[in-house]
């Protein structure tokens, strides 16, 4: 919201400098910055006087003026306005002046004759549309001085207002809070009514048919009055506070909206059928158009100002197009009245309306004091402004009128929530200063009566915020207490994911942030199969449901960096998927998740190693060496029907699949030429956090040196390795405590087409003695007749 | 070939090995007799030219005199020290191995930075759910049904009444729902708004929430610890300025400015030349939130505070677009 310096002056005296002004209303909660506003006038455009006006002798449509602009020598100007007339008073702009950064204007010759400068239209001084002629000025403006003179700039402050304070969105809010904090006097103007027409009720009935919507109706009315163009001086305060002038009915009822912060509404009186006003609730589906000329279909809490037949007006939010203010008016009935807020709010949101009138209604304005001077007030400012008769008295429909609260604050209670003492009579002071009414007061405490304008004042908490931002926030010391943590148990997930998180960088990994919003095809193609939770209002289709698992997103992440052509994707991502969930409270189950997608060269070129993949194989190997770290044994189980994989295992750990890996078919991400494979894990962290025991039991370190044994074997190709290493792993006896797969050879001519060779090492030792090699020949010999009867191997 | 021959490779060998000084010499000596082009593979090359009948014993008395030098040269090699540092040249001027280096998302890593500052104030770590109830987001926390407050966070609804949360500040309700004060945790996490996304704003962001109630917590300490945070997050010389401001669940409630990191406070883009950088809200916590989870505003107070990751790191890194940090490029992402 914007407030005008210049106008604020009206209520409050400022003798500090407005930049510390800007910065104790910011720390006070009035959130706000000095800005200058105002018209600017290009620099070199003179005010001047048309001494003489001939015909152009070669152009129908141009004529030769002599100029006076205050040099001495009066200018030669060919004009093409058509209103152009000698002893005009105008706007010239001089030869060098800029009228925009690409136009400046120039000696010219037009049709043979020299032009010395250019006569101006509004438009062209970027003052509004006007094209129609040039300006002609009132004669108050001197010839010679610079136009811009006329032209003062405003100073104004921008605030941003918080959601709880609707009174300070006026001046007079402004200026109650600049008399808190300065300890100057808040003044009103005051109003003066003469009554001189007949008797409202003779004119005017209000019914209020929905009295929980509108607690309070007022309406005063005006006859014979002059709609005209507003003058400078309403013209432009108004415009230094953002709002477009209309005309003289208008601009004074917005007037009045921006001083008291009160939002008042005028209709065409005799517009209105009947001559009455009723508020009510809309019937369900009823239409009616607004001023901005859209046809609303209303629902049945949405609140109508109507006529005895038609509505007129959205109550509190916007008015209709039919018993509009125009230049036709001549009578008119002022509207002040308090609607309920969340009534407000509903409609407002609903039909999608904001106005400088919905945003205070539905913030709460004063259904009291405010409300009863803005009715006055615009009364005699139409009055001033556009003459008529007022009716005696004024229709006001108000069955309940609002009590003020009564709240006590209490000393002691200020020091248990601020850490400082503030004594009774300094908070007297100050919420004295903010129009709150002391009613009792001894040294411990202090009761007041809460203006009826602040309605985010209504507990003894409220009245320490109100003592704490007008003068005590920067006072109090900084005392933080230093306590150990009082948490039960500490928190244990948050090292634990931060290890794995530091386990997959240590293995070369980026570690990746993926929105959690998904299109619905990606949420359905989660690996897990999850029930997607779906958004009801999303930003777009592509992001209208909440991801199920890790690796999609990935994928995406993926598809972005393989079309910048990057290449080593290594990504993991710890997060949360969701999974609908109709038992829960939320709707929706959370799992904690890790994710990661390679897409990458094992080593990347170097001058030694010829480049492999960081293919599935790699991730098993990162996948070992992660359950071996957490100390998990884990089996991978064939996932069946998973065509879009080459490959892709069941994790199992402890009997539950608790994480998939695998890789994707080459031909799945054909279009993105990537030049290595996919390779996918995911894990289901919450599961592994669970079993996790960090300390587990450190092994003895051997004693005993270990035996190893190598032995390669030739079986068919199609046999799978893992068959050859469980066999081994089970029936290698007591004293094996490793076995590795360390070469794999084929050869179809050495070896035949359907043979491999697998070479082995196996490791044997024991805890108690140092084998002996015939102790372990006998095993390696029992092994192998096991392997060549189980699987056809031969020893190569 | 004959015997001779063989004599005479042998004493040249040994008359080698004495002037061998080093291992490297000797090198050259296992190249010139027993390398691939040896003088021992040139004479087995020669084979071919034997006459049949005396192959044999030639090739006997070669082998024999190839096992011979290499004996000696093996004993003479252990006499210098080991064999591999021994032998070859190596061109240790070629650069090192080509390693992936693995990075932290600058996010998550600022988020555990300060989390391990706080920890070291006192806190603990607690966590809540990113689809909420409405109670838990809103209501709980003092905002009406239809309050103007709510428009200060636009809302994502999902199926089956939940909401996605618009702030950690949700994790403040659960936790004293389910523990008894004293309570003190920083709860980070994954908060969304339903905002156009655009350079400067996405629809899901990162926050840190901080509480802490107790028997006689004052706005004292809530300034003392958000004062340390600062220092200890963005140095000791960091000024601090506290604004009133208005959030539903804290009462007083002030935003919490810092000179600018930047700057150091003379004004500069980043601050947009006001010195300043706004970087969290708080308050004491309303006595109505304390009602919501059953705890006795007349017996407690406390603080909450909330502070929002990207903004801070943005400004930090010079990012102007907030997107690049939920793109995943691996070029952005290998720089942290």
């Amino acid at each position: 919201m914007i407030v005008s310096i210049d106008w604020l002056k009206d209520y409050i005296d400022i003798d500090i400098p407005l930049e510390e002004l800007a910065e104790k209303l910011t720390v006070a909660g009035l959130e706000c910055v000095l800005k200058e506003a105002g018209k600017s006038v290009p620099a070199g455009v003179v005010v001047g006087r048309v001494l003489d006006k001939k015909a152009h002798p070669d152009a129908d449509t141009l004529s030769v003026c002599t100029v006076d602009t205050g040099s001495g020598e009066p200018l030669n100007i060919v004009c093409g306005a058509p209103n152009v007339a000698a002893g005009q008073i105008v706007p010239v702009a001089t030869i060098g002046t800029y009228l925009s950064p690409d136009f400046q204007i120039k000696k010219a010759t037009l049709r043979g004759i020299e032009s010395q400068g250019m006569i101006c239209a509004e438009d062209e001084l970027g003052l509004g549309g006007d094209h129609a002629g040039i300006m002609v000025l009132s004669d108050d403006h001197q010839v010679g001085t610079p136009f811009s003179d006329y032209f003062p700039s405003h100073k104004i402050l921008d605030i941003d207002i918080t959601a709880n304070r609707p009174d300070a969105m006026s001046h007079w809010g402004v200026a109650r809070e600049i008399a808190a904090i300065t300890g100057k006097t808040f003044r009103k103007a005051p109003v003066r009514l003469e009554e001189k027409g007949p008797d409202i009720h003779s004119l005017a009935r209000v019914t209020v048919a929905a009295p929980e919507g509108c607690p309070r109706y007022t309406a005063r009315v005006i006859e014979g009055v002059h709609i005209a163009p507003s003058p400078a001086w309403l013209r432009e305060r108004l415009e230094a506070c953002g709002l477009r002038s209309v005309n003289n009915v208008v601009d004074a009822s917005n007037y009045v909206l921006m001083e008291t912060g009160h939002p008042l509404h005028t209709f065409d009186f005799d517009k209105l059928e009947g001559k009455m006003i009723n508020v009510r609730f809309a019937a369900a589906g009823e239409k009616f158009e607004t001023l901005d000329h859209k046809e609303r279909e209303l629902s049945a809490d949405m609140l109508l100002i109507c006529d005895e037949k038609k509505p007129l007006a959205l109550a509190g939010i916007m008015g209709g197009t039919l018993s509009e203010v125009d230049e036709d008016t001549v009578s008119v009935l002022i509207e002040s009245a308090y609607f309920d807020p969340a009534t407000i709010r509903k409609g407002s949101k609903q039909e999608q309306i904001s106005t400088d009138a919905s945003k205070r209604f539905e913030r709460g304005t004063d259904p009291n004091g405010t409300l009863a001077y803005a009715q006055d007030r615009l009364a005699s400012l139409i009055l001033d402004l556009a003459g008529g008769t007022l009716a005696k008295g004024m229709i006001d429909i108000y069955p309940h009128p609002a009590e003020m609260r009564e709240v006590t604050l209490h000393a002691d209670y200020v020091t248990r929530v601020t850490g400082i003492g503030i004594t009774i009579p300094e908070c007297r002071q100050i919420l004295t200063a903010l129009d709150f009414e002391p009613v009792r007061e001894d040294a411990a405490s202090l009761t007041v009566k809460v203006p009826t304008f602040r309605p985010d004042v209504e507990r003894e908490i409220d009245l320490v915020e109100e003592v704490l931002r007008i003068n005590y926030l920067d006072k109090i010391p900084s005392m933080a207490r230093m306590t150990l943590s009082v948490a039960e148990d500490y928190d244990k997930f948050h090292p634990f994911i931060t290890d794995l998180r530091n386990f997959f960088v240590g293995h070369g990994m980026h570690e990746a942030v993926n929105n959690s919003l998904v299109g619905e095809t990606t949420a359905h193609a989660g690996i897990w199969g999850y029930k997607p939770l779906r958004i009801l209002n999303p930003l777009s289709l592509e992001m209208n449901m909440l991801r199920t698992d890790m690796i999609q997103p990935l994928l995406t992440s993926l598809r972005s960096n393989a079309l910048k052509k990057r290449s080593n994707i290594r990504l993991f991502e710890l997060a949360n998927v969701i999974e609908k969930d109709e038992h829960s409270e939320t709707g929706a189950r959370e799992h904690h998740h890790l994710g990661v997608l390679c897409c990458s060269p094992l080593w990347g070129l170097n001058w030694t190693e010829e480049d492999k993949a960081a293919d599935i194989f790699y991730l098993k190997g990162v996948l070992d060496d992660l359950m071996t770290t957490l100390g998990f044994n884990y089996k991978l189980k064939e996932c069946e029907g998973r065509d879009e994989f080459d490959i892709l295992y069941d994790i199992v750990v402890k009997k539950h699949v608790i994480g998939k890996i695998g890789q994707y078919r080459r031909d799945a991400f054909e279009k993105l030429q990537l030049a290595y494979p996919v390779a996918v894990m995911e894990l289901q962290i919450e599961k592994l956090f669970g079993w996790y025991a960090p300390q587990r039991k450190y092994s003895p370190t051997p004693q005993f040196p270990s035996i190893f044994r190598d032995i390669s074997l030739v079986t068919d190709k199609k046999l799978k390795a893992v068959s050859i290493l469980n066999e081994i792993n089970q029936h290698g006896g007591k004293y094996l405590v490793d076995l590795v797969l360390y070469d794999m050879y084929i050869d179809d001519k050495k070896l035949g087409e359907d043979k491999k060779a697998l070479s082995f090492r196996l490791e044997f030792r024991s805890d108690q003695t140092t084998l002996t090699d015939s102790e372990i020949d006998d095993v390696m010999n029992k092994l192998f007749e096991r392997l060549k009867n189980q699987y056809g191997a031969q020893l190569r | 070939m004959t015997k001779e021959t063989v004599i005479e490779v042998q004493k040249q060998f040994e008359e080698a090995l004495r002037n061998a000084p080093d291992p490297r010499s000797l090198e050259e000596v296992r190249n010139a007799f027993l390398g691939r082009k040896g003088k021992i593979a040139g004479l087995f090359s020669l084979m071919g030219e034997i006459p049949p009948d005396i192959r044999k014993s030639v090739g006997q008395m070669l082998n024999e005199l190839k096992e011979n030098l290499s004996g000696q040269l093996e004993r003479r090699e252990a006499e210098f020290g080991s064999k591999k540092s021994a032998g070859e040249w190596v061109d240790y001027s070629l650069p090192g191995y080509v390693l992936h280096k693995g990075s932290r998302h600058p996010l998550t890593r600022a988020v555990d930075d300060m989390l391990s500052i706080f920890q070291r104030l006192g806190f603990d770590i607690a966590y809540g759910p990113e689809v909420e109830t409405d109670w838990y987001n809103f209501e709980s926390l003092n905002f009406p049904p239809d309050h103007p407050a709510r428009d200060m966070q636009d809302t994502f609804y999902t199926e089956g009444g939940g909401v996605l949360r618009t702030h950690t500040s949700p994790v403040q309700t659960r936790y004293m729902s389910a523990h008894e004060p004293p309570v003190r945790i920083v709860a980070p996490g994954r908060v969304f708004r339903n905002e156009a996304i655009s350079a400067r704003s996405y629809c899901l962001f990162h926050q840190i929430e901080g509480l802490y109630v107790d028997k006689d917590i004052t706005f004292s300490d809530l300034k003392g610890t958000i004062e340390l945070f600062c220092r200890m997050y963005y140095g000791k010389d960091v000024k601090m300025k506290f604004r009133t401001s208005f959030f539903p669940f804290t009462e007083p409630s002030a935003e919490v400015d810092i000179s600018c990191f930047l700057c150091g406070g003379k004004g500069c883009r980043v601050c947009k030349q006001s010195g300043w950088l706004e970087v969290m809200g708080c308050g004491m916590v309303d006595p109505n939130v304390l009602k919501a989870v059953n705890y006795d505003p007349e017996k407690y107070t406390g603080y909450a505070f909330g502070l929002g990751v990207e903004r801070m790191l943005m400004m930090r890194l010079g990012i102007n677009d907030i997107r690049i940090l939920f793109e995943n490029d691996v070029e952005f992402l290998r720089q942290f």
